[in-house]
């Protein structure tokens, strides 16, 4: 068959949607501490390794209340979000907090979490976000030590080299399985939505990582992919979205107006399954080295680094993808994809590839309207791949 | 005439006169202009304007010019002979001037939205239109560009630097200017840490990651020695920073002794004072007119206090004020404050930025108290040693309110707002409140969202007072 299992397939969307009644249901089943964590570099092994289940803390689908007075309305609907759940107790499961990007928006929101819960430990392991500096890899390398000694200290517990190679190992190879579905899409053996690879990722932030590999394999065990997509469908790339999710239903709808979403360098994407961690040598050491490889294997606007470009590496994997257009994804407010956006347009308007905007908020979806721009988006594309080549 | 001019807070606190503390009364239809100004300021907008004329015509003196945003860096850079662009400090004086738009709509061309930090989108646009210019030179196309636009009059930068704390946009703009100049000048980037204050023992100036952090900037300033060395081809002058720290130590003891003068009731100068002295600490080249200025705001303020002459005609009200500038509106929110007896005293943007802690200045080893300075920003502590320097600025100005500009833009300056609001109650029954505005684009201002606020705390402070 080529679709996804939906018996196996709704387990893991039951789970996506309710990340924190499975962190409660795992703590209650292991009997272990739960540790938060936040978008988007953070290296879940070493907490894993620790013993304890590292979640990355997700947008909530509720309306923001309590949050409102504690975050402005003009930051980014993932870190209001944040805020908000930490207001109303819904971060309660949590035993610690750690993090290790530093977004403005984001620490913000860490400060509302370290005023709601002081009792609840918050260790903001900094790595520097200036990726190709001759200190950049010690900086790095000193942070990953002095996480593991504050985790150690939260949990009591010591890290064990050997534990943290296995779960690195697990990581991997989650990561590895996850790149299975997103490469069988985008040569079109599978017909699997943007919102159902969504749901995928997004369960693998959240849950075991043990447990969420054997449910993939058996998602992929009972696949046989064979189809190809129809070519009336328009191939697009989605890019941008970082930290939170785009709602299921906008992906939906995207793919409702003729599209085929065939790649993405969304977070809930192929940006959170790009890189793995180095099995061979000290294994923390392994994960300074993989978070310095990540903005190598996909770019990102929230880091700074002179070698690399987020625009060339999206025109790379538009030309391996053969998408025709791109929807750039924005979340309302976010800084760092506010700056970086005019960048990626000019790339893509020197190449004459399409591209559209689409802004996000926390409230709601503006269905009508985005659906029409995308229907237009779609039909500018289909004509200009009608377009007579000029003899000349 | 000579005076004692080393008043401690604590001196100037038992001198405080009685306040007129009769209830908020209604306004005039007329209203007066209440406030007063202090006059020795003027001398540091002359030197700004003095300062920025000179940067325009670098490139014919053959200077090297470096673009750069955030911290002070501006001792290393005249040590090492360049010529300085501060970003903010441009973007700053466009929207001081009301000549923000060409910038904002060439960043808007460009693609920056606009919600994005009003100081990066100015500056951006700047770019763009000096990267326009740089074009038309060498295309021999001319007219893409108004000349005549200040926005358009920045040299182009021989190199860029950024030292940018607390916020991580600074960093990232700088990464997207050098883009926009198509990568042609080399960039060095200084990462400042958050002094995150998670630890027992940490507080302001204290505990363990205050003493380790600023040792691992001061190596990467070093780095950045070495990177201008390379780029000027000139060996440093390490002489010359000493005495530029030497310049600095000094105007800004005298801008820290001027303002503890002002803890006095009624207070001879106001926040609106300080704000007009940002840019001669913040970016003006080190020298003993930058002394001479801060002796001459100090002077002034001093013989106020002697003459009992007041800042806000009838103080009634002592105000905090939270976030950064205005620019748009300096003028306007000067009288504004004053047309409801308010005198704002202080606020975080002034007090707790630019050179305050100059004990910390070794001129034996003056980049490790750089380094510190650049670690204390403002922005670049955690929520707990926010609280603790907002309930010392307080209680060391007698602040019987605060208010939060609540600036649309930057996500770094409000961050902490409403939490510190809610302390400021808790701690000391500080009345609050919140008004919308923005550093560079006057459209996010909301007039009413100010007055009704502002009288709403004024009300709940009479109030407070009736109940004493
Ligand atoms: S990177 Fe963007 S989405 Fe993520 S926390 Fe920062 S502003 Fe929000
Ligand atoms: S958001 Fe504020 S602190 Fe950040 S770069 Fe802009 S002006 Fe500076």
């Amino acid at each position: 068959m080529d679709e996804l299992d939906s018996a196996a397939f709704s387990v893991l969307e039951a789970i996506a949607s309710n990340p924190m009644g499975y962190a409660a249901d795992w703590k209650r089943r292991a009997g272990r501490p739960v540790v938060g964590s936040f978008p988007m570099n953070f290296p879940s092994e070493i907490v894993h390794a620790a013993g304890a289940l590292p979640v990355i803390v997700q947008e909530s689908r509720t309306p923001i209340t309590e949050g409102r007075s504690l975050l402005p309305e003009f930051y980014c609907s993932y870190t209001r979000s944040v805020a908000d759940q930490a207001a109303v107790g819904e971060l309660d499961v949590f035993d610690a907090f750690v993090l290790a990007d530093h977004c403005v928006q984001l620490l913000g929101a860490a400060d509302v979490i370290r005023w709601a819960k002081p009792e609840t430990p918050m260790h903001f392991a900094q790595f520097i976000s200036s990726m190709d500096d001759p200190w950049s890899g010690a900086q790095v390398r000193d942070k990953v030590a002095s996480l593991r000694v504050e985790v150690e200290e939260i949990l009591d517990v010591t890290i064990a080299p050997e534990a943290l190679s296995a779960s690195i190992r697990a990581f991997n190879k989650n990561r590895h399985l996850l790149r299975q579905f997103y490469e069988l899409r985008k040569t079109g053996r599978l017909r699997v939505s943007a919102s159902q690879l969504q749901v995928l990722v997004k369960s693998s932030m959240v849950m075991e990582i043990n447990e969420h590999n054997e449910l993939l394999e058996g998602l992929l065990a009972g696949l046989d992919p064979h189809s190809h997509a129809p070519d009336s469908l328009v191939r697009l790339h989605l890019s941008g979205h970082f930290c939170a999710p785009p709602r299921p239903e906008l992906l939906d709808l995207i793919e409702e107006c003729g599209v085929l979403v065939v790649n993405d360098d969304l977070y809930h994407g192929t940006r959170y399954i790009s890189t793995d961690v180095p099995e061979e040598g000290d294994p923390f050491d392994a994960l300074a080295t993989w978070y310095l490889d990540r903005n190598i294997s996909a770019p990102c606007g929230t880091r700074v680094q002179r070698n690399v470009d987020w625009d060339t590496y999206l025109v790379d994997s538009l030309e391996s993808s053969g998408a025709d257009g791109v929807i750039t994804l924005m979340a309302k407010f976010c800084e760092p994809l506010m700056l970086y956006y005019p960048e990626l347009r000019k790339a893509l308007d020197t190449r004459d590839i399409p591209v559209l905007l689409i802004e996000t908020e926390h409230e709601g979806l503006a269905a009508e309207s985005v659906r029409t721009r995308v229907e237009t988006f779609v039909e500018r594309i289909r004509r200009q791949k009608l377009k007579v080549p000029s003899l000349a | 005439m000579t005076l004692d001019l080393s008043l401690s807070t604590q001196q100037s606190l038992s001198t405080r006169q009685s306040l007129d503390l009769l209830p908020t009364r209604p306004r005039s239809l007329e209203t007066v202009d209440k406030s007063n100004r202090l006059k020795s300021t003027s001398l540091g907008g002359k030197m700004v304007a003095e300062y920025w004329d000179n940067i325009f015509t670098a490139k014919e003196r053959g200077k090297h010019v470096v673009w750069y945003n955030g911290t002070a860096l501006n001792p290393i850079f005249q040590a090492a002979g360049l010529e300085w662009c501060h970003g903010e400090a441009f973007s700053a004086r466009l929207a001081a001037m009301h000549l923000e738009g060409p910038a904002q709509q060439a960043g808007e061309e460009y693609g920056y939205i606009g919600e994005l930090c009003s100081y990066a989108r100015t500056h951006l646009g700047c770019a763009v239109m000096t990267q326009k210019g740089i074009t038309e030179k060498q295309s021999g196309i001319v007219g893409m560009v108004d000349q005549d636009e200040l926005a358009s009059k920045l040299p182009s930068p021989d190199f860029f630097v950024n030292a940018y704390a607390g916020c991580s946009t600074g960093q990232q703009w700088d990464a997207m200017t050098y883009r926009v100049f198509g990568k042609d000048f080399p960039i060095f980037n200084v990462s400042l840490p958050m002094i995150w204050g998670n630890k027992k023992d940490s507080g302001y100036l204290r505990g363990t990651e205050w003493e380790k952090t600023p040792l691992y900037v001061e190596e990467q300033l070093k780095k950045l020695i070495e990177f201008i060395e390379y780029q000027t081809k000139r060996p440093f002058d390490w002489g010359a920073l000493s005495e530029n720290m030497s310049y600095i130590k000094r105007a800004s003891e005298l801008r820290l002794e001027a303002m503890a003068l002002c803890a006095a009731a009624p207070t001879p100068a106001t926040y609106w004072d300080w704000v007009a002295s940002i840019a001669p600490i913040n970016f003006l080249p080190a020298n003993q007119m930058l002394v001479d200025y801060f002796q001459a705001v100090k002077d002034e303020i001093t013989q106020r206090i002697v003459d009992n002459v007041s800042a806000v005609q009838n103080e009634r009200y002592r105000v905090y004020f939270d976030g950064i500038m205005n620019w748009n509106k300096l003028g306007f929110l000067t009288r504004k404050f004053a047309e409801y007896d308010v005198a704002v005293v202080a606020g975080r943007y002034t007090h707790d930025s630019f050179w305050q802690e100059p004990q910390l200045i070794d001129l034996d080893r003056p980049l490790l108290g750089m380094a510190q300075h650049y670690l204390i920003c403002p922005i670049n502590h955690g929520l707990k040693i926010m609280e603790e320097l907002l309930i010392k600025r307080c209680d060391e100005f007698g602040i019987d309110g605060i208010a939060f500009h609540s600036t649309r833009t930057c996500r770094a300056m409000t961050n902490p707002q409403h939490i510190l609001a809610r302390t400021a109650e808790r701690d000391r029954g500080i009345k609050t409140f919140s008004f919308e505005g923005d550093v560079a684009d006057a459209s996010f201002y909301k007039d009413e969202s100010l007055e009704s606020g502002l009288v709403a705390m004024l009300e709940s402070i009479d109030q407070q007072r009736a109940k004493v």
